[in-house]
């Protein structure tokens, strides 16, 4: 088992991050695509509250007379002020640093070492939007981020914060080889496989994948890499290629569990 | 080495436990006890699996679901905290008037930049007409004539007026946190921004006093003017500050320089939006109402002396250290 290994920066959407206890994980970066759906779910949601708001004050208009126009305007637009500059910063700061549109999209703005965001850079970040709409439509923060490893805006920059991806995925289920492979079949492979770990990780993605793929298309990944894989350990197979894998993988357990 | 399937068998219900509980969507505050020490000694527990998973060159898939959830137990455990109202004030009333100290050179910079092009504008409209045409269009200008010809006497309830000063409230807080916000393009979009509304204004100060309603306009803006230009100067030196640290980096990176005066940066912006708010009610609903203007005058030199007093004297006496302590681990509050 190879304890360690210097891994390269890899060249991917992912930032490390090392906690206390000097474990390293990675969480997945968010691109543009998936942070514009976010924007455009709490600009609407900022919309329906404007509206709602003008409706109540219609009404109130119509009730109390013509009289108050005026000084509800004047609300109107201190609630809009309130609401274009606060609302970022609101969510992000009693959230740790997601509004309603980042939740729904799985999105969560941390700082770069991978702390929860608190209420300073939260401020920062969304004040400095304003030069990232620059000079519309976000232009400017769009060409930041594209030239960014870590898809930073310039508000992202000036806070020192990332927005990323929170993901769920699921464990794969067991892999079963059945039959259990007979001690014939596994007798027929050599005791020690000329193979490397990542051949072997390989061996097992394919065999974990699998099940979800068509069995035709199974068939016929397998029978591109078995031939390789016989001719290597110099041994002949008969009929299913995707059995002679299964076994090979078996073979390749049986060493290193014991 | 253990196979990867009995690892999983072995250790899934416990994942599935902690999933389950940072699943609930709950703030770890909110939590009891001995829920917080649960998913702390289980998160322990997931960083060893993770450590495991990667070491034995367990498949990409469990790495990445193991990944996944020790990345929201962080989130969770480390800084979810609520967000306390003395931490605000503290920086509020403290050391936002201690960092505009530390930072009056900015100060002084900004001031310049808006000051010495409201004069200009002032004065070359006052002395040419041609000259105001050249910045503004006539026909805006005309209007501004107009809304302050009328005066105060009998307030602004009755017209459409109080919905124009809700407009140039929020007008005018977007001019502030744009000065602030594009000092992050090296501090330029700072200072053009300053040197830009410094013009405008004096354009239009210029061109009403010119149309004689000089006394109008400015006991208009006597009320919220110590907040609301003041706030504008602070921004727009915490902007001009923000592009001085990417610039003058001191040995650090770029970026990390900017971190280092995050803090501070963050404290002048905090202050100045809530001045702005402070403005923005007075703007709307004092400043336009229909009281002597004697009254709106003796207000002013208050309002202008509270000003001054707090960002003279607010946190003196505090800790240096408080100041100095933002580092390379960010602002918090």
């Amino acid at each position: 088992m190879k304890a360690s290994h210097a891994i390269p920066e890899p060249l991917d959407t992912s930032a490390e991050v090392e906690t206390p206890e000097h474990v390293r994980f990675h969480h997945q970066l968010a691109g543009p695509a998936r942070r514009a759906l976010a924007w455009l779910i709490d600009l609407a949601l900022r919309g329906l509250v404007m509206l709602f708001l003008l409706i109540i004050a219609g009404i109130a208009g119509v009730a109390a007379g013509t009289d108050l126009d005026g000084l509800t305007t004047g609300v109107m637009y201190l609630t809009y002020f309130v609401i274009e500059w606060g609302y970022y910063v609101f969510w992000e700061t009693i959230w740790s640093g997601r509004t309603p549109g980042k939740r729904v999209m799985g999105l969560r703005v941390i700082t770069d070492s991978g702390r929860p965001l608190q209420f300073l850079d939260a401020l920062l970040r969304n004040l400095v939007r304003g030069a990232d709409w620059l000079p519309i439509g976000y232009a400017l923060g769009l060409v930041v981020m594209g030239r960014d490893k870590r898809f930073r805006r310039l508000g992202d920059m000036a806070a020192g914060t990332m927005v990323v991806a929170e993901q769920r995925h699921a464990v794969s289920d067991p892999l079963y080889i059945h039959p259990p492979p007979t001690a014939r079949e596994v007798g027929s492979l050599p005791q020690r496989l000329p193979l490397s770990g990542d051949e072997i990780e390989a061996l097992e993605l394919f065999l974990r994948r699998a099940p979800k793929l068509h069995p035709a298309r199974t068939e016929e990944l397998a029978e591109i890499v078995a031939p390789v894989f016989a001719k290597r350990l110099g041994v002949r197979f008969r009929g299913d290629a995707r059995r002679f894998l299964e076994v090979l993988y078996y073979r390749s357990r049986e060493r290193t569990a014991q | 080495m253990i196979p990867q399937d009995v690892f999983v068998a072995q250790r899934q219900p416990e994942w599935r436990e902690l999933d389950m509980l940072l699943g609930q969507e709950k703030e770890l505050y909110s939590h009891d006890g001995a829920t917080i020490s649960r998913i702390a000694s289980l998160y322990r527990a997931l960083c060893n699996d993770l450590v495991r998973c990667q070491g034995a060159r367990y498949t990409p898939d469990l790495a990445g679901y193991l990944n996944g959830i020790a990345g929201r137990a962080h989130s969770a455990l480390y800084g979810a905290r609520p967000v306390r109202a003395f931490g605000l004030s503290n920086l509020l009333l403290r050391e936002f008037p201690a960092s505009l100290r530390k930072n009056w050179r900015f100060f002084l910079l900004a001031t310049l930049l808006f000051v010495v092009p409201w004069i200009v504008g002032q004065v070359g409209t006052m002395t040419s007409p041609a000259f105001a045409k050249q910045v503004l269009p006539a026909q805006e200008l005309e209007g501004m004539a107009k809304m302050y010809s009328h005066g105060f006497d009998e307030g602004r309830a009755a017209g459409v007026n109080a919905g124009m000063a809700g407009f140039y409230v929020q007008h005018n807080v977007g001019i502030a946190f744009r000065c602030f916000s594009t000092g992050i393009l090296f501090g330029l979009g700072s200072v053009f921004f300053l040197i830009y509304n410094g013009l405008m204004i004096g354009t239009v100060t210029g061109w009403v006093w010119s149309a004689g309603y000089g006394h109008n306009i400015l006991t208009f803006m006597c009320g919220h003017a110590p907040f609301e230009l003041t706030a504008i100067l602070i921004a727009g030196a915490a902007g001009i500050r923000m592009g001085y640290a990417l610039i003058a980096t001191g040995g650090r990176t770029r970026l990390g320089s900017l971190r280092g005066s995050a803090r501070e940066i963050g404290a002048l912006v905090l202050g100045a939006a809530v001045m702005l708010m402070i403005a923005a009610c007075i703007e709307g609903f004092w400043s336009p109402s229909s009281l002597p203007p004697q009254v709106k005058w003796a207000a002013s030199v208050v309002f202008t002396i509270g000003v001054t007093a707090f960002l003279l004297l607010g946190g003196r006496g505090m800790a240096p250290a408080t100041l100095g302590s933002a580092d390379a681990k960010g602002p918090s509050a």
